[in-house]
């Protein structure tokens, strides 16, 4: 690693920020954009890891262990809402033909 | 997912780079993959049901891109904490912490997985399965 000097870790924090903004961007774009319903599972864990690499990044930053572990709780968080729906997928798709986010605009099954 | 891990060992998180290959490129894009094929290719359809919603979800997109890029302009870092560079972000220093302060959290994520493991399986299960 680097010498940790005051200016170059000022400017690869920002950087990395950046980074995690533009991700952030891209995943919600494609939330927006995107009808298919897997898709939008994807992007939303997209700006899930957005969200950590920012996390990650302040960690480095102020040399603080906080960020690494709220960054692996966010992480189990994630591994947990693609499991649970993605298995609410399946079992829509097992029911009816659903290529379009908005055929699902009704609760009762 | 694997070049943001890169990233995160950049960053000497060295266990969170080894838990973002295994969890995401391991784990949640197996599962992915398994989805996709078990549904078959998806077929985009250029419908959508709001008339102008491409072109307000790309305003509403680079609004808070602005927002975003703003917010980075005004950012004033902090000098950190000098800790020990040698032991930051150790898969040693992240269990030990894992385990005594922050004990309460880690045992509410295992339950956490725990449930949306069985309500997966729930939810996954044939019809007419249940007893």
């Amino acid at each position: 690693m680097s010498g940790f000097s005051a200016g170059g870790s000022q400017l690869d924090t920002s950087w990395f920020l950046l980074l995690a903004a533009v991700l952030f961007i891209l995943g919600t774009i494609g939330v927006l954009v995107r009808r298919n319903p897997l898709v939008i599972l994807i992007c939303i864990e997209l700006m899930l890891n957005a969200a950590n690499l920012t996390l990650v990044a302040f960690s480095r930053q102020l040399q603080n262990y906080e960020g690494q572990l709220f960054a692996l709780m966010s992480m189990t968080v994630a591994a947990a809402e693609a499991v649970v729906g993605l298995a609410i997928l399946v079992d829509i798709f097992r029911h009816r033909d659903a290529e379009d986010i908005d055929d699902l605009s009704e609760l009762k099954g | 997912m694997v070049a943001l891990s890169v990233l995160f060992l950049l960053l000497s998180a060295q266990f969170v780079f080894v838990a973002q290959v295994i969890v995401y490129a391991g784990a949640v894009m197996v599962l992915f993959l398994f989805v996709i094929a078990l549904m078959g290719p998806a077929k985009e359809i250029g419908r959508s049901r709001l008339r102008f919603q491409t072109s307000l979800s790309a305003l509403f997109v680079l609004a808070l891109f602005g927002l975003l890029w703003a917010m980075l302009q005004g950012v004033q870092y902090r000098q950190p904490e000098q800790t020990d560079l040698n032991a930051f972000g150790t898969v040693q220093w992240i269990g030990v912490y894992l385990f005594t302060n922050y004990l309460y959290p880690f045992e509410l994520t295992s339950i956490l997985l725990l449930v949306a493991a069985i309500g997966a399986i729930y939810l996954s299960r044939k019809e007419g399965d249940e007893r």
